[in-house]
């Protein structure tokens, strides 16, 4: 049986998978620009050190795969820099400069919606 | 960490069903390249294991942290089929894309089974706009005893029912067939890019 919490929560769990999924590009590609270049791994313990947005790691994969397809990263195998052969990522011409229009927009939503939360703070709380 | 038999003997195992999964819809290459990866994350992610954590739960610990294989290959299965949508917008794609998606979440099932009855529907009065003039009397508005029951084709008509409409059914379930098709697409579209802007499964 479903409680009433339970179910009320459900939605809201919801959204804050939808807001770490959605923010998962712009942070594997920000993961990407802080170093020369990233491995999967490298790029999964950089973000689990700044934010709690990985939860399987499994799918960072894929996603760093749609990238490099898309683009934005480009990848190479290197074998004598670990125990086992990385597949490293860095950002191409064209990721340097999504990234920055990312961050651009980002900034600007992110102030925004900043803005209308400190309006409606003190009637929420 | 030194992996016993058993330990790499499960590795293999896990690789051997994502790898298995992959091959079935990425060229061969991608597929190796992607397994080649996972493999390296899972090696390296034992070699740093503390060492009072047993091999047996290390193994599972990582394999959990990385997910169940056949979950791991519905990513990069979902991620290249929507993208491939996206990018031709074709029905043909779109399909492929709502098909996967369809077999990954109950919530894509339901998404996908509402947007293949709009297909349907808007093909089956498309349908309907072409067999007007070939069979004017087996289409149109089926009324049985004074009250409308079906709009459409049907072969041979019910003895008991009257067809209603003259040859205005031609433009109109066009025109109707053709907008719920549109419609219907772009709903298609959308639900992709929504779900394009969760990222993978």
């Amino acid at each position: 049986m479903v409680t009433g919490k339970a179910f009320e929560s459900r939605p809201l769990e919801t959204w804050r998978e939808q807001l770490r999924r959605g923010a998962l590009d712009l942070a594997i590609l920000l993961s990407v620009s802080t170093a020369r270049r990233r491995y999967g791994l490298d790029i999964i313990r950089h973000l689990e050190e700044f934010t709690d947005i990985v939860v399987g790691e499994g799918t960072i994969y894929p996603i760093l795969a749609r990238l490099t397809r898309e683009g934005v990263l480009v990848s190479e195998w290197i074998n004598h820099e670990g125990p086992h052969p990385r597949k490293y990522y860095r950002l191409t011409d064209k990721g340097r400069s999504d990234l920055s229009e990312m961050i651009e927009h980002w900034k600007s939503f992110a102030a925004k919606l900043g803005r209308l939360v400190a309006a409606s703070g003190e009637n929420v709380t | 960490m030194k992996l016993s038999e058993s330990g790499d003997a499960r590795i293999r195992g896990y690789l051997y069903i994502l790898g298995r999964s992959l091959k079935s819809f990425l060229p061969r290459e991608m597929a190796l390249d992607a397994l080649r990866e996972i493999e390296s994350h899972v090696r390296e992610r034992l070699e740093q294991t503390d060492a009072a954590e047993s091999e047996e739960t290390a193994v599972a610990r990582v394999l959990a942290e990385l997910g169940p294989p056949l979950q791991v290959a519905r990513a990069y299965s979902a991620e290249i089929a929507v993208e491939a949508a996206l990018a031709t917008g074709g029905m043909g794609a779109v399909s492929r894309a709502l098909w996967r998606l369809a077999s990954t979440t109950v919530a894509g099932f339901f998404a996908t089974l509402g947007l293949f009855v709009g297909y349907v529907l808007g093909l089956g009065l498309v349908a309907t706009s072409v067999l007007k003039p070939i069979f004017p009397e087996n289409v149109g508005l089926f009324i049985v005893d004074g009250i409308p029951r079906s709009f459409g084709a049907q072969f041979p008509v019910p003895p008991n029912a009257q067809v209603w409409g003259g040859y205005w059914v031609v433009p109109l379930s066009l025109a109707a067939g053709l907008g719920v098709l549109v419609l219907t697409h772009r709903w298609a579209r959308a639900y992709l890019l929504w779900w394009r802007s969760r990222t993978s499964t």
